[in-house]
């Protein structure tokens, strides 16, 4: 089911949220609203969903415009942060209230109950209530709640947020595979660039109720459209240098850069640099600085150079190196891969 | 005993006092009073001895042989230096010399024998027929209408009118006046029909209002969480209204709606409808009105509770039972009522506590009528012990009343706290939800 939502408002009071927002989403995609929070993702999932009314602007599921559906009637499946579970409800209930409300009979119920219990794996839970399930389970009981009706769209909010870390690697997985197998419609609101860069086609990267730039994960990772993309992706993040820019990138007196192929520009701009673009092992023009810290990491180490300007960089350096503390050193930075801003933050 | 425990005993010492002294006490005293038959003629402290005229006719039943009672009632007259003073100091003491040296230490049997020898006395008779009654009655000796403030002091007196020793100790027993233990309070509370009827009317209110608070309180709270917040709050502060005003306002004003001459009556009338007092009618209207008055007062406790607990049950369920599908009523018949399962139970038993021993706003409304047919146990209990048409109040009788509701209540409490199971509701939240 395609989504289109279009010139979207959403106000509380006399704050406006978001404003004149449009985002389309392919039938079968799975996207991600990513950003940091107060950003207006869940919001605008819940806008979606229909538990919000929509200020302004429109929203088209398909051909259908549900601008001014109750979420009752809107194809949806909701998975919300805390799983919201209804506590007094075994798991059957639970997953089942969707079917209940419609009155459908209950031998049908508890068929299609036993159908999405066993889609996400809690066949044996059944009888359990949410107090006795732990955080993957409730997820998973969340997430059979909102399939089981067969809905056209999947709105997942902060689904891993409550769960421990080896606990959000396997479900961010298994939300992917239901997602896949359904072929389902999926939103996934998330403050957390690793869940939406591995479990989406597409990222929207919103900032201030606005979208800042959606495109599929590497293309954002990639060529980031602005500073603030840039700098939000990325885990050691981006190192940002300013710099000056006539002819060459100069960095402070002593070190300087050549312009990128196929880039134009003058005066103060914004030289970005990612860990993994800078370093000893790489090939390309060098800059120097001093070793100022060392951050160990198994199979690397986090080293920060500090250039004689005092602007720092951040190199990821393989394990097994002999580079010390305070040591003068004249690393290669990869150009190619390297972003220019402009003074507005926007991508030369 | 360390400081901390000292420390926590005083700390508790107001409370512990308080329960002591509106609790424990009233408690401990209802009990001794059941088991008494004070009323106003036995008064409250020790009493006296005394055998009036009317008692006679009671003695035999209460194991006085017919003799004593003759004894008692004809009792004699004796001429004896008490005696004579008192006819001195009327009549003269020259006749009360005479009357000494004729028959000084004599006693009559009966009224004639005196008056004859007064008519006989031979220096200065006394002629006068009615004369002659009044100085015989001087002599008399009968023990009736005399208060004796010991029971030594009444033993000897009737010792001296010569009640046979058999008799004594009955006798003794009928001529207190003070209260006494009895268990004839219980006895008269099973076998009179009234009790049976005060206790019906007692279920049949607290069903009602019961049914009408939790109900309605119910209602409100419903209503008013699917409000906004300013008009909700607007709201129940009017539903609070009954609860916070006086209750003599409160009822004075459900009076001067449904009295003959009131509001109902009167927009009613251009109906046709004969103007009645709507809250004395019948008895089917004094229940209503009842029920109405209690239930206004009730339902908003229910309401600021059960709101509350609304409040407290995470919005994201609300969201997500909406997502799911289901309408507003689903959404209150499945996935907020059964957890306010908790509150329903609570107000529930609390109520019916409180409701079982609460009779204030009967009291103004019906007091107990049209009849008796309103009367709840709690109210009989006043009346009979504290406001009685006849005058006299019998605390006894009305402590017993009391005591049933006392033991009732102390029952029906120690069910609650065994069936909430308080450890488990203050138990720590789960912190994963």
């Amino acid at each position: 089911m395609q989504i289109k939502l279009q010139n979207f408002t959403k106000r509380f009071g006399d704050t406006t949220v978001i404003e004149d927002m449009s985002l389309s989403i392919a039938s079968g995609e799975m996207i991600a609203l990513l950003g940091p929070s107060g950003c207006g993702k869940s919001t605008t999932l819940f806008a979606i969903s229909g538990i919000h009314r929509i200020d302004g602007g429109s929203l088209h599921f398909g051909d259908r415009d549900v601008t001014t559906l109750p979420p009752q009637d809107r194809p949806v499946g909701v998975v919300f942060q805390n799983y919201a579970l209804y506590p007094h409800m075994s798991v059957a209930e639970n997953i089942g209230f969707p079917l209940r409300v419609q009155k459908l009979n209950t031998a049908e119920i508890k068929r299609r109950v036993g159908e999405m219990a066993e889609l996400v794996q809690i066949g044996n839970l059944l009888k359990r209530r949410p107090q006795q399930l732990s955080g993957g389970q409730q997820q998973r009981v969340a997430l059979a709640r909102a399939l089981v009706r067969k809905p056209d769209v999947l709105l997942l909010d902060e689904p891993l947020a409550n769960l421990d870390a080896k606990l959000r690697l396997e479900m961010r997985s298994e939300i992917r595979r239901l997602q896949r197998e359904t072929g389902i419609t999926a939103i996934l609101v998330t403050h957390d660039q690793i869940e939406a860069m591995s479990m989406c086609d597409r990222i929207a990267l919103m900032r201030d109720g606005q979208i800042e730039q959606i495109s599929t994960p590497s293309e954002m990772y990639e060529r980031p459209a602005s500073h603030y993309v840039a700098g939000f992706l990325g885990n050691p993040p981006i190192s940002f240098l300013k710099a000056e820019a006539n002819g060459k990138l100069m960095l402070g007196a002593e070190n300087s850069l050549p312009m990128p192929q196929g880039v134009d520009a003058s005066g103060p701009i914004t030289l970005g640099i990612r860990p993994e673009h800078f370093g000893p092992q790489h090939q390309g023009p060098t800059v120097t600085g001093r070793v100022s810290f060392i951050e160990p990491q198994g199979r690397e180490d986090l080293i920060d150079v500090t250039l004689p300007d005092n602007q720092r960089l951040r190199a990821i350096v393989p394990a097994g190196h002999d580079f010390a503390l305070g040591q003068d050193v004249n690393w290669q930075v990869d150009l190619s891969r390297t972003h220019l801003f402009n003074a507005e933050g926007n991508r030369l | 005993m360390n400081r901390q425990t000292l420390l926590g005993w005083s700390f508790l010492s107001p409370a512990l006092m308080a329960v002591v002294m509106f609790f424990l006490l009233p408690v401990i005293l209802t009990v001794v009073f059941a088991f008494t038959n004070m009323s106003t003629s036995t008064g409250i402290l020790g009493g006296e001895y005394q055998i009036s005229e009317s008692d006679l006719r009671r003695l035999p039943a209460a194991g006085v042989s017919n003799e004593s009672v003759e004894m008692l009632a004809g009792a004699g007259y004796a001429v004896r230096p008490e005696t004579l003073a008192l006819f001195a100091s009327d009549f003269g003491d020259e006749r009360a010399d005479e009357l000494d040296a004729l028959h000084g230490g004599a006693v009559f049997d009966d009224r004639r024998a005196i008056e004859r020898a007064l008519k006989d006395l031979r220096r200065d008779p006394i002629r006068s027929v009615r004369d002659r009654k009044a100085a015989a009655e001087m002599f008399r000796i009968s023990i009736l209408g005399q208060r004796y403030p010991t029971e030594a002091a009444f033993a000897d007196a009737i010792a001296d009118i010569g009640v046979p020793d058999a008799d004594r100790a009955a006798l003794t027993e009928a001529a207190y006046t003070g209260w006494t233990f009895t268990t004839q309070n219980f006895e008269l509370l099973w076998e009179l029909p009234a009790t049976w009827r005060y206790a019906m009317n007692s279920v049949v209110y607290v069903v009602l209002t019961l049914a009408f608070n939790v109900s309605f309180g119910l209602f409100l709270a419903f209503s008013t969480f699917y409000l906004p917040t300013r008009t909700a709050q607007t709201f129940r502060a009017i539903w609070f209204l009954p609860r916070i005003l006086p209750p003599v306002l409160y009822v004075l004003m459900w009076q001067w709606l449904t009295w003959d001459q009131g509001f109902i009556s009167t927009i009613l009338r251009p109906f046709g409808i004969e103007p009645i007092n709507w809250m004395r009618h019948t008895a089917t209207h004094a229940w209503t009105f009842i029920v109405l008055i209690n239930g206004c007062v009730g339902a908003s406790l229910g309401m600021i509770l059960f709101s509350s607990s609304l409040r407290a049950i995470p919005e994201t369920q609300l969201y997500a039972a909406q997502v799911d599908g289901a309408n507003r009523w689903q959404q209150v018949r499945f996935v907020l009522l059964p957890q306010m399962r908790w509150p329903i139970l609570f107000i529930t038993s609390y109520q019916t506590l409180s409701l079982l021993t609460s009779f204030e706003y009967i009291l103004l409304a019906t007091d107990g009528g049209p009849g008796r047919q309103t009367e709840v146990w709690a109210l009989a209990a006043y009346h009979t012990a504290l406001s009685n048409y006849g005058g006299n109040l019998e605390y006894g009788l009305g402590a017993a009343y009391a005591l049933a509701l006392v033991i009732i209540g102390i029952l029906l409490s120690a069910l609650y706290l065994r069936f909430f199971n308080f450890r488990e509701l203050v138990a720590k939240p789960r912190i994963e939800q």
